[in-house]
């Protein structure tokens, strides 16, 4: 995976803000790093030289510390300074980094949540869609740790490692070549180990997520258990379980541990070996104290970023996984060929609705639900969809407000005397907002915005077909209006219902609740085609109309 | 405090895998200070030109720090993530057990199931406080130690300033992360879960919003839950920022007194040049250990958190009142007799329901208020009939139902089967329940009915499912029988899940079985299913009591008794 994602500093503003920002914070506290080692070696020099000191050690680097700081009250007063102002930057990147990191969240969750909106209530449904609430609630929460602790790393490792780098070629050269050839194995050898561990690796966590999901299931099943008397059982099985997950996630650690030991290895390695080199050509007299106590204090510092870098990598993967996921949702077109050319809708005050042959594809795009649905629902008149689960009542439902474009079939407004207006096929539609403006739709379990936060299911599914009784929309198209409520109120939404009709409404409600079939003028059978071929015995019930006979 | 204590003691962690942990730390960390003062005294050294043997020691001891101190590291991960996962299979095993042995009002009780998902979470959270929080703790302290001491065997004052500013660089930085834990968890805590409530309020109900034309409101909500969740986060920031720059101020603090301390000592003649370059380089190595104080503080209180929801919910709570403990205690004493006690035999003749004056309704507890109980209730149920209990929502149907089942105190009146009183005992086995949210096993369709009765066979299932008209279902299944089912049932519909529930309630044996809400989502052929399963029930002699608010349900019931009259 890419350290980075472009697309970030591309599209989230916030983001691109932190990111300039730690760069120059970066900048500064790679700037103070070199001065704080290089004071160490002025300051120390002049004790520990057997002769005193003639020339200047620091070559052309040294011009940032002068000479007089070898003197101790000169030198620490820099020393303190230095210290300060490594101290005041640690601070205000971590002020900093915590703000930006929950701003760039925010945004993000934001446009993510808006944008889905638009997609449609198909997309929503479907199983990519089902995601976007972990997505944009727990997945993005993994961006904090990115940009809060990864981002500045890897922003140091930018500035302070190249810098190192160079200031110690500046110094000493043979001391830059063992850097030099030994930086690059780090992420050689944390790629190669890796990929050797890749296959594994992903096994290891496949069987790992499995059994915690089998450990997690006979917990929550715990009541269920209890309630059939068969508690006590699985306590054994937990343990097997739990067992099996341990000796699973050790030898997947194992492996994954390598590559971090790898990393710790290489890095110490060479800054003992830098260390041991430049001591034995002190005692040759080929480098002097001064450069040799500098680049000591300079080469673990060298490493530290990349070392963190490799320390933080995890938070970088969750994170840039779920900024990714993110992008996806965000790059996402909306499903379907439908244009909303058809113009304004007409009022659909005193005109039929006429459904004819429609049709819309299930999510997994394996069978229509509804297929072939066919009925009229006329001003004044309870029109009821009834059928077994899963035969589309509700789509047809979310069709007729224009929610849904259908696959096939159309569905016209029409009124005596005038050609029939088409409200929507497979690719027109009249603009949508026109037309379902004029519906009352009460979905299942409303949800009602923040005014329904603290309202029980079917205190809201009452508030909602109030909202809609009230409404004054010439069309209501009600979807399992009585669930969730008790016989009195259940009486008291089927009397409703009734007065909005008596007062000229078109009422088009599925159901099968029998009180409420019984209280309609027409009833609609949503059938599968091919089930409609059977012999379905259309029973005893009220039927005025049935489906597909149209 | 107690609670977390109480909980990694209930991991069975052994001491001697927190020393090995703690061990192959100090050697790795202190590798690091080992390596910065052994480096500094061989470089101070050899500027004095001595003969290349009297730095070939330090150079062997440099280079083996340079190795040792990957291979250390790796060997305490290891070791701290073993000891961590053992803990947390005991912890597992042991809330388990206390679950299902405490009292079914409290595993009944449990009824929102992301308390229960969150379990899984809170108990990993338990191990981790031994991975993050003790183990780096006592790294901290003894690589500290160690660089005190390498420090004040050269000089003492320099020995005591850095242990001065080891202690700040531990402690503030602790206290303060301590304090934006405690903010985050709190504040942060409850706009996360605003957020949460809006961003399903605008996804899963767009369509909603845009029909009814208040997308601008859920958008306005989620908006103000964002900016509630940054300000928390910039509450919890700012702690966090001062302990990160405390830090580094103290880090950078203990090196500038080393470098004074060393060279003036230097200068003085009371300290040789090597000397001085160890005492005043040691500290950039030193602070590492500390600089894991504050992870680690932040980790315990997340551990502490989760110590206490994992206890309160076993009943154990150290936080909990005094007489919830009691009541929980007295329960698992009378379940641990009834382990230690023979099983019951089955019971041949099945006995007689007598529900006489019952009041039933939840008593204030900590969890909430006392609920009104129900208007009271006389019934007589015999063996091979059904009773049906409808009402409006919120009267206190399932709350009698779990009376009935024994699980709950009646508040007035009595329950008894053929003249002994329900309880504890009979819960499950003699009178069994299914509840609106009985759980689907991650495990086979055959598994999920042997969660009833162990010794299911393969017609027994076949014929219960056909019962149940699950039969054409099960047969387009990938594996018929043996296909698994998604955990919490999700692979499956609304309605073939009840059905399915149906079914189990067939191969359940105890005599009396309490059925709440079986007709949400079934449609009309889900309907004839519960007919069929009432029909069999009775042909077996066995009982059933149905709740529901649905009355065209209860047209196969003997009686019916409306809660709401």
């Amino acid at each position: 995976m890419r350290p980075f994602d472009p697309r970030l500093v591309g599209r989230i503003g916030p983001a691109r803000r932190y990111v300039i920002t730690t760069a120059a914070l970066g900048a500064v506290t790679a700037l103070l790093i070199l001065a704080q080692a290089l004071l160490l070696a002025r300051l120390l020099s002049p004790v520990l030289a057997p002769a005193p000191l003639a020339e200047d050690g620091l070559g052309w680097w040294g011009r940032l510390v002068p000479e007089g700081t070898r003197a101790l009250a000169t030198g620490l007063a820099w020393l303190v300074a230095v210290v300060a102002a490594r101290a005041a930057v640690t601070w205000l990147q971590e002020r900093l980094a915590h703000r930006a990191g929950v701003r760039v969240i925010s945004d993000i969750r934001t446009q993510v949540v808006d944008h889905a909106a638009t997609l449609g209530p198909r997309w929503v449904a479907s199983g990519e869609g089902a995601s976007v609430t972990t997505v944009v609630t727990r997945g993005l929460e993994n961006l904090l740790p990115y940009f809060v602790r990864y981002l500045p790393q890897l922003m140091l490792a930018a500035t302070v490692t190249p810098l190192m780098l160079i200031v110690v070629l500046g110094l000493d050269w043979l001391s830059a070549v063992i850097i030099a050839v030994t930086l690059p194995l780090v992420p050689v050898f944390m790629i190669l180990v890796g990929l050797l561990t890749r296959e594994r690796s992903a096994r290891h966590l496949a069987s790992m997520d499995r059994l915690a999901t089998r450990t997690l299931d006979l917990i929550e099943g715990l009541p269920t258990l209890r309630a059939l008397g068969r508690e006590r059982g699985p306590a054994a099985r937990v343990r097997e379980l739990g067992d099996a997950y341990r000796a699973a996630t050790m030898s997947s650690l194992r492996i994954a541990f390598l590559s971090g030991m790898v990393l710790e290895l290489l890095t110490t390695l060479a800054v003992a070996l830098v260390a041991v080199t430049m001591g034995f050509r002190l005692v040759a007299g080929d480098i002097g104290i001064e450069t040799a106590l500098a680049v000591l204090v300079l080469a673990p510092e060298v490493y530290l970023p990349v070392r963190n870098v490799g320390t933080h990598f995890h938070a970088s993967a969750d994170g840039l996984a779920a900024a990714d996921a993110a992008f996806s949702i965000l790059d996402e077109r909306a499903p379907g060929t439908q244009t909303e050319s058809g113009g304004v809708a007409p009022s659909l005050r005193g005109r039929t609705l006429h459904v004819r042959g429609l049709a819309v594809a299930t999510p997994d795009g394996r069978r229509w639900a509804p297929s072939d649905l066919s009925f009229e629902a006329a001003p004044g008149t309870v029109t009821v969809l009834r059928g077994s689960n899963g035969e589309g009542k509700s789509t047809a439902l979310m069709a007729m407000v224009g929610l849904l474009a259908p696959d096939s079939g159309t569905i016209h407004a029409t009124a005596p005397g005038e050609d029939p207006h088409l409200l929507a096929d497979a690719t027109v539609t009249v603009e949508r907002a026109t037309w379902s403006a004029q519906c009352g739709w009460v979905p299942q379990r409303p949800d009602l915005g923040p005014a329904g936060r603290t309202l029980s299911l079917g205190q809201r599914q009452r508030r909602a077909l109030e909202r809609a009784f009230a409404s004054d929309r010439p069309v209501l198209v009600l979807d399992e209006p009585t669930a969730h409520l008790d016989s009195v109120s259940r009486a008291e939404v089927i009397e409703q219902i009734r007065t909005a009709a008596r007062s000229g409404a078109t009422v088009v409600v599925a159901t099968h609740e029998a009180e409420m079939i019984e209280a309609a003028d027409v009833v609609v059978d949503v059938l599968d085609a091919r089930r409609d071929s059977e012999d379905h015995p259309h029973d005893e019930a009220t039927e005025n109309t049935a489906g597909g006979a149209l | 405090m107690s609670d977390l204590k109480e909980s990694i003691r209930d991991t069975g962690l052994r001491r001697w895998q927190v020393i090995k942990a703690v061990s192959a730390g100090t050697m790795a960390l202190g590798s690091a200070v080992g390596l910065a003062a052994v480096a500094a005294w061989l470089i101070a050294k050899a500027a004095e030109m001595p003969s290349p043997a009297d730095i070939a020691l330090a150079a062997v001891i440099v280079r083996f720090f340079g190795i040792s101190r990957g291979l250390f590291r790796y060997l305490e991960r290891l070791a701290s993530h073993d000891a961590a996962l053992r803990g947390v299979v005991t912890l597992r095993e042991r809330t388990y057990a206390s679950l299902a042995a405490s009292g079914s009002r409290t595993i009944l009780g449990l009824r929102r199931g992301d308390i229960l998902a969150r379990l899984g979470a809170d108990l990993d959270a338990i191990g981790d406080a031994v991975v993050r929080a003790i183990i780096p703790t006592w790294v901290a302290l003894t690589v500290s130690a160690l660089a005190v001491a390498i420090v004040g065997y050269f000089s003492l004052l320099a020995a005591a300033a850095l242990a001065l500013c080891l202690a700040l660089a531990a402690l503030l930085p602790g206290l303060l992360t301590a304090r934006a834990s405690r903010i985050a968890a709190e504040r942060g805590g409850a706009a996360q879960a605003e957020v949460s409530a809006a961003v399903h309020s605008s996804l899963d109900a767009a369509s909603e919003h845009l029909v009814w034309d208040t997308t601008g409101a859920v958008r306005d909500e989620l908006r103000a839950a964002n900016r509630e969740a940054e300000a928390a986060a910039d509450a919890a920031a700012g702690p966090s920022a001062w302990a990160a720059g405390l830090q580094s101020l103290a880090s950078g603090a203990a090196l500038v007194l080393a470098v004074g301390i060393g060279i003036t000592a230097a200068t003085a003649g009371n300290l040789s040049g090597p000397g001085a370059a160890v005492v005043a380089l040691t500290p950039l190595a030193a602070f590492e250990a500390v600089g894991a104080i504050p992870t680690a503080m932040s980790q315990y209180f997340r551990s502490r958190f989760a110590a206490r929801r994992v206890r309160a919910m076993t009943g154990q709570s150290a936080d909990a009142s005094t007489a919830t403990t009691a009541t929980t205690r007295t329960s698992r004493t009378a379940a641990t007799t009834t382990t230690a006690a023979p099983a019951p035999a089955p019971v041949l003749v099945p006995p007689v329901l007598e529900i006489s004056a019952l009041r039933a309704g939840w008593l204030a507890s900590e969890e909430g208020e006392a609920s009104i109980p129900t208007r009271p209730v006389s019934v007589r149920v015999e063996p091979g009939t059904s009773l049906g209990l409808i009402g409006r929502s919120g009267v206190g149907k399932t709350t009698m139902l779990l009376t009935i089942a024994g699980a709950l105190e009646p508040v007035a009146g009595t329950v008894t089967l053929d003249g002994a009183s329900v309880g504890e005992e009979t819960t499950g086995r003699t009178v069994a329940m299914t509840a609106e949210d009985a759980h689907v096993f991650g495990t086979s369709v055959l598994e999920n009915l042997r969660v009833a009765r162990g010794d299911v066979t393969v017609d027994d299932a076949t014929e219960a499912l056909d019962t149940v008209g699950l039969t054409a279902w099960v047969a387009g299944l990938p594996a018929g029988l043996d296909t698994v089912l998604g955990s919490g049932g999700g692979s499956i519909s609304g309605g073939e899940r009840r059905r399915l529930l149906l079914a189990r309630v067939l191969v359940t044996p105890a005599p009396i079985h309490l059925i709440d809400e079986p007709g949400e989502h079934l449609d009309a052929a889900g309907r004839d299913a519960l007919r069929a399963v009432l029909d069999t029930m009775r042909k077996c002699g066995r009982s059933v009591v149905i709740v529901t608010h649905d009355v065209s349900l209860l047209d196969r019931a003997d009686q019916v008794i409306d809660l709401d009259e």
